[in-house]
């Protein structure tokens, strides 16, 4: 679902106006969405976290799992402001100690994602988060490492991202929340 | 929260490793010399904490600032002391959040290589209350001090870097490995002990003049802090400090930060 959905937030166009697209990248025919432009404008970026905390403050969340790495970003922001802990996850090698892995499609190829053992206690209530959400692969292998822990995920958050995930991963059923969508 | 004792599970204390291999470990860490058995050089590590510790809270009693050290006796291989900059007046608020800080963090021994102790974040960010008394500390300091841009170093000083740009009001801006910032990027070279990496900064994120602040999670050799200060000065920008939740003084990074101040909340020598 889209945030506001009583009525558009008057912050959500500040935050949409602030991500700029630039064409082509990584590769010709992407429109790569870039929050970096967000993070330049002090009031739109603390609005983003702002219109997570307003949502997730009173959902009883005690995990929030952020993706490398622009989930970095948004997720230790987020969880201070619920008084939650956050976890990272990370490419193959970079958690030290002993992790959990879970493969995912890219288009051409696999992924590894990689979640510490011991991070997550069975039955804690957990939000994901990430910059932007496209086919779902990576927010998919998320969902399942935390399951993997009968952790409970209530949400998959991004700042953009469309409403209706396209392609074959759908997110297990898990609801997802964006704050607004791709611009094309 | 995770216990003292939760953390010591995770990291697997050194007795029962010994008993566990029951052979000889090699390669042994540089810095702990030449003894014949890894229990040797265990107990050798841990006398050598344990006087390094002994010195430096002598040195630091007699100066204006004061210092926290302890040792965990239940098998979690660390030695760390939280270190107070010495302008700050002393609190006793203060030594505890900096010991409930240097508590939640973990040192994996031989990651990502034989030899080296990782000094593992994670866990801090376990605890919800001491990542956000690391935070605040680091915006007591920075909030009066005119900064406008946080400049965090991929990937652990996106996790630091964001939420002291929040509270004090200045822009975040991404250092990044090459490839990764889309658009007009500069970058700066620099060594790593094999070869050679590079660091991205977007163009136009940083005006002549914006007052930086650099932060990571842990300074080691000051590698990757030399090249931010480089990208940061090359569009202009005064580096005002750089700040770290951790130091490894051995490596002496502070110094290769040439006349850059260097912030830390805790001084590891292990």
């Amino acid at each position: 679902m889209r945030a506001a959905e009583n009525g558009r937030d008057p912050r959500l166009k500040a935050i949409s106006d602030a991500i700029r697209v630039v064409p082509h990248f990584p590769k010709p025919g992407i429109m790569f969405h870039d929050i970096t432009t967000l993070l330049l404008d002090h009031k739109a970026f603390k609005d983003t976290v702002d219109l997570f905390v307003e949502r997730y403050r009173d959902m009883g969340i005690s995990i929030v799992a952020g993706i490398e790495a622009r989930g970095f970003i948004f997720g230790p922001s987020i969880a201070l402001g619920i008084g939650a802990k956050f976890i990272p996850l990370r490419k193959p090698g970079k958690l030290p100690g002993r992790v959990i892995s879970e493969p995912y499609e890219l288009e051409y190829g696999t992924d590894q994602l990689e979640m510490h053992v011991g991070a997550v206690q069975p039955g804690e209530r957990t939000i994901i988060i990430d910059d932007l959400v496209a086919t779902g692969g990576t927010l998919s292998a998320a969902i399942r490492l935390l399951e993997r822990f009968q952790a409970e995920v209530v949400e998959c958050a991004c700042v953009v991202g469309s409403p209706v995930v396209q392609g074959e991963c759908e997110l297990k059923e898990k609801p997802l929340f964006v704050l607004v969508e791709p611009h094309y | 929260m995770l216990s003292l004792q939760k953390l010591a599970s995770l990291s697997a204390p050194l007795s029962r490793r010994i008993e566990f291999r029951g052979r000889t470990r090699a390669p042994l860490p540089r810095y702990l010399g030449t003894p014949e058995t890894f229990a040797a050089a265990a107990a050798a590590a841990n006398d050598r904490r344990r006087s390094v510790a002994a010195r430096a809270n002598r040195q630091l009693s007699l100066s204006s600032g004061m210092a926290t050290s302890f040792e965990h006796s239940n098998g979690v291989r660390k030695g760390a002391k939280a270190v107070r900059d010495q302008h700050m007046a002393s609190e006793g608020g203060q030594d505890s959040r900096l010991t409930k800080i240097a508590s939640s963090i973990r040192v994996i021994p031989d990651f990502p290589k034989p030899g080296i102790m990782f000094q593992d974040i994670t866990t801090l960010l376990l605890n919800p209350e001491a990542f956000k008394d690391s935070i605040d500390l680091f915006v007591e300091r920075y909030r009066e001090k005119n900064i406008s841009v946080v400049a965090g170093i991929e990937a652990r000083g996106f996790i630091f870097g964001p939420p002291i740009a929040l509270a004090i009001g200045a822009k975040f801006v991404p250092m990044r490995k090459p490839n990764k910032l889309p658009g007009e990027v500069i970058s700066e070279e620099y060594s790593l002990e094999y070869g050679t990496d590079k660091m991205e900064m977007h163009v136009g994120a940083v005006q002549p003049g914006d007052r930086a602040l650099i932060v990571d999670d842990l300074i080691a050799t000051g590698g990757t802090l030399c090249a931010a200060i480089k990208l940061l000065e090359r569009v202009g920008a005064e580096v005002v400090e750089c700040a770290c939740a951790i130091e490894l003084p051995e490596l002496k990074g502070r110094d290769r930060l040439g006349d850059k101040p260097l912030f830390v909340l805790i001084s590891s020598d292990i």
